[in-house]
Parts: C-alpha cells; sequence; structure tokens
C-alpha cells in the first residue's frame, strides 16, 4: 500500500499533498476531547498492522484496517492515518515524506466512503448491521487498491496491469480485513455499546 | 460484581491483543524494497529483497547516471532477487558514479547509489590491460616497477599477470564479505523501532489531548 518516493509524479504528488492536508485539517477539528483516547488507539493498531507483513501475492499484503478506521472514526481517521504514515516514513522509510499526501490520501479516501457509505446500514439491527460491518472493511481494502492503480496511472504506469496486480494481490487482504472489522465491530457492539450508539445511535 | 468482571475481561482482552501484535510484529515488516549493490572484478552485482527477506522475483533493474539520469543499463532480476551485468564502458571512462534502482512493481522501488570510486578499482585491473600492449615500455614500467632497477622486458607483463591473479583472489576472497555487508546494510525495522514509534503516536495524542483540554478550561 505505500507508494515508494520517487514513482509518481509531481502533479500527483501535490494534489495528494493538498487533499491529505484539508482532510486532516476537517479530521482535527471533528475530532472532541473524548474521542482521543479512541484515535490514538486505532493510530497505533494502523501504525502496527500495516508493518505486518504476510507473504502472500507478489509484493505481499499487510492489513491496513483503514475500513475499521472509517467505521469507528470518521473523519478523524484521516489525521490518525496521516501520523501513522509520517511516523512511518520518519522511522522505516516505508513510503516517504514526499509521498506522505499521496499514500494517506489513498489509505484514508476509502475509510471516509466506507464511512459514509455503510453507515445507515450499521445503523440497523441484526445481520445488516454485520454485512455492512464486513463490507466496510472489504470495500475500503479495495477502493484503496484502486486509488493506488490510478496514482500509478496519472504517473505513467499502465492502468490495467497495475490494477489487476493490485486488486488481485489485495483480494485474500480485502476478505480478511472485511472480517477483522465485522468482529471489532461485533465486540465493541456488545462491550462498549454507548460507543457505537454515539456514532451510529 | 458483574460490572467489574466485565472491565477485567475488556482490560485483559486488550492486554492480549496488545502482546499478540507486539509478538507477531518482531519478525516481520511492511514491503520496502532494500538494493544492494557492488562491482567485482568487471562486473556489477545487484542484489534486492523486499523486507523482511523476500527477494525482489522479477523487479525491474535501471542502472543510470547519476548525474545527466541517463539509463544506461536495463535488465531484470532472477528469482533470487540478483542481477548481475558488466560494468558499462561509458561509465568507466567518464567514472559516472551510477545510481541503480530496482522497481518491484506497484509503486515498490529502492534505490543504490554505486559511486565511481567503488567500482573503478575493481575495474582499473582490467582497463590498463587494453592500452598496455601498444604502449608496452613507457608508462607502465614508470608506474609498477621504479624501485627495481634492472629493466628487465618481461617484468611488465610479470607485474600486470600478478596484480590481475591478485585482484581476482582478493575479489573471491571478498565476496562473502561483501554480501555480509549487504545484509548489514540493509537497515532492518527492529521491535525498538516499532515501540519507539507506538510511543510517538501515543505522545502526539496525548499533547492534542493536553491542548485541548486548556482550551476547554478557558472557554
Amino acid at each position: 500500500m505505500h507508494i515508494s518516493e520517487g514513482v509518481l509524479s509531481p502533479a500527483v504528488l501535490a494534489g495528494g499533498a493538498a487533499l491529505a492536508a484539508a482532510g486532516a485539517a476537517i479530521g482535527l477539528k471533528k475530532m472532541d476531547y473524548e474521542a482521543i483516547p479512541r484515535v490514538a488507539i486505532l493510530s497505533a493498531a494502523f501504525f502496527v498492522a500495516t508493518l505486518i507483513h504476510v507473504p502472500v501475492g507478489p509484493v505481499g499484503a499487510h492489513l491496513v484496517l483503514n475500513g475499521l478506521m472509517g467505521l469507528l472514526l470518521g473523519w478523524v481517521a484521516v489525521p490518525a492515518i496521516l501520523i501513522a504514515l509520517f511516523l512511518q516514513a520518519l522511522l522505516f522509510q516505508f513510503g516517504g515524506l514526499t509521498v506522505l499526501g499521496v499514500n494517506t490520501v489513498i489509505m484514508a479516501a476509502p475509510a471516509l466512503i466506507a464511512y459514509y457509505v455503510f453507515q445507515p446500514l450499521l445503523r440497523q439491527q441484526g445481520p445488516i448491521a454485520s454485512v455492512a460491518a464486513f463490507a466496510c472493511g472489504f470495500t475500503a481494502i479495495l477502493l484503496s487498491g484502486v486509488l493506488m492503480a490510478a496514482a500509478l496511472l496519472f504517473s505513467g504506469e499502465a492502468f490495467w496491469p497495475a490494477a489487476q496486480l493490485a486488486l488481485l494481490a489485495h483480494l485474500p487482504g480485502m476478505i480478511i480485513e472485511g472480517l477483522v472489522t465485522l468482529f471489532v465491530f461485533q465486540y465493541f457492539k456488545k462491550t462498549q455499546p454507548a460507543l457505537l450508539a454515539k456514532l451510529y445511535g | 460484581m458483574r460490572r467489574y468482571c466485565l472491565t477485567a475481561a475488556k482490560k485483559s482482552v486488550w492486554a492480549g491483543l496488545l502482546l499478540v501484535l507486539l509478538v507477531s510484529a518482531t519478525p516481520a515488516w511492511a514491503h520496502r524494497v532494500l538494493v544492494f549493490a557492488y562491482a567485482e572484478g568487471q562486473n556489477i552485482h545487484i542484489e534486492s529483497k523486499l523486507v523482511p527477506d523476500t527477494p525482489v522475483k522479477e523487479g525491474k533493474v535501471l542502472i543510470s547516471d547519476k548525474q545527466s539520469g541517463k539509463v544506461l543499463i536495463t535488465g531484470q532480476t532472477d528469482a533470487l532477487g540478483k542481477f548481475a551485468c558488466p560494468i558499462p564502458p561509458e561509465a568507466v571512462a567518464q567514472r559516472l558514479d551510477l545510481l541503480i534502482v530496482v522497481e518491484a512493481g506497484m509503486g515498490h522501488k529502492g534505490e543504490w547509489l554505486l559511486k565511481a570510486e567503488k567500482y573503478l578499482p575493481g575495474a582499473a585491473a582490467g582497463v590498463p590491460a587494453v592500452p598496455a600492449p601498444s604502449a608496452p615500455a613507457t608508462a607502465a614500467p614508470a608506474a609498477v616497477a621504479s624501485p627495481a632497477s634492472p629493466p628487465a622486458t618481461a617484468q611488465p607483463v610479470d607485474a600486470q599477470a600478478l596484480e590481475e591473479a591478485v585482484s581476482r583472489a582478493v575479489a573471491r576472497e571478498l565476496a562473502p564479505v561483501k554480501e555480509m555487508l549487504a545484509e548489514l546494510t540493509m537497515h532492518r525495522t527492529s521491535l525498538t523501532d516499532v515501540i519507539g514509534g507506538l510511543g510517538y503516536i501515543l505522545g502526539i495524542f496525548g499533547l492534542w489531548a493536553y491542548f485541548l483540554s486548556k482550551r476547554q478550561g478557558k472557554s
């Protein structure tokens, strides 16, 4: 999921940086005092999850948890992802500082989209909400793959091979992310109904 | 009582989750492309890996001049993530610093700068071999055999052969050391790094919470 430095064209880099900055600003505005511990924990989870690497597919895959972050955080997912990616770029040279904006958009935009699309369904009772939670994790990765392919396309790499590769590589990831999102959603529903009621009341 | 049990269970679940994350985090890392290149004799050897230890199979290799960006050699890594090619003659002639890029696809890319002085000593053994026969008596003996006064005709040739043999032997002996260096140069993410990163995240949000609480306190 992390695009390396020097792959993308300057226009894509600038666009990504602008979008990420705007999204992070909105997210920070929306982050209230009570949300901070939740944001910090999910940011930390994202930070570790994107480091754990399973050798599947051509370049390997890792959890992203962006669907889960969208589900639990909404707009605040953007600064949470931005901070984790910033530290990864700084500490491990994953991605890089110039690509930070684009990488943030690739992972945070699907989180937001999933949040808005599945919000009404997550409010429902019973199996519909569970299916929506699974779909939330699943589609977030799908959209991330598409966005990544698009970023590569605008920088000259052929779109279809890259997109197919990205989708194929992320297919196991989509299913696993869907399941993880589902389980965490169910867990919170049982143990922290107040938290979810606030978001999906 | 029930409430207490619930919170205790919650705490243990969180602790368990954290433990699982930390333990599983130790050996495995996301994909950064690592590239290491060295010259041996007249060849450039390139090794590339996706962190932690997967070779970049059939990755695209681009060797270019650092300054002009002109691509000198393109190729593909083999199943072990390795690639070897002769040092481009124009790079030797112009003492170019070579930028070696390996692309693993999907935006994954790593690079290594092979400076001119790093590969020229290796190439030097081969390069004078070309001008030496044309000008046997003038330049070469002056450089090689200055202390030895008897100007024997066979000596320059011997010195040359000797030098080549020595550099070959040294290259052979050094190859494992260079591979070891390659391993060491590849900075692997350690548990300490990860825990440090987590600390930063908590610290940043802690600061944010602090400033928010101050602002709320004022209003």
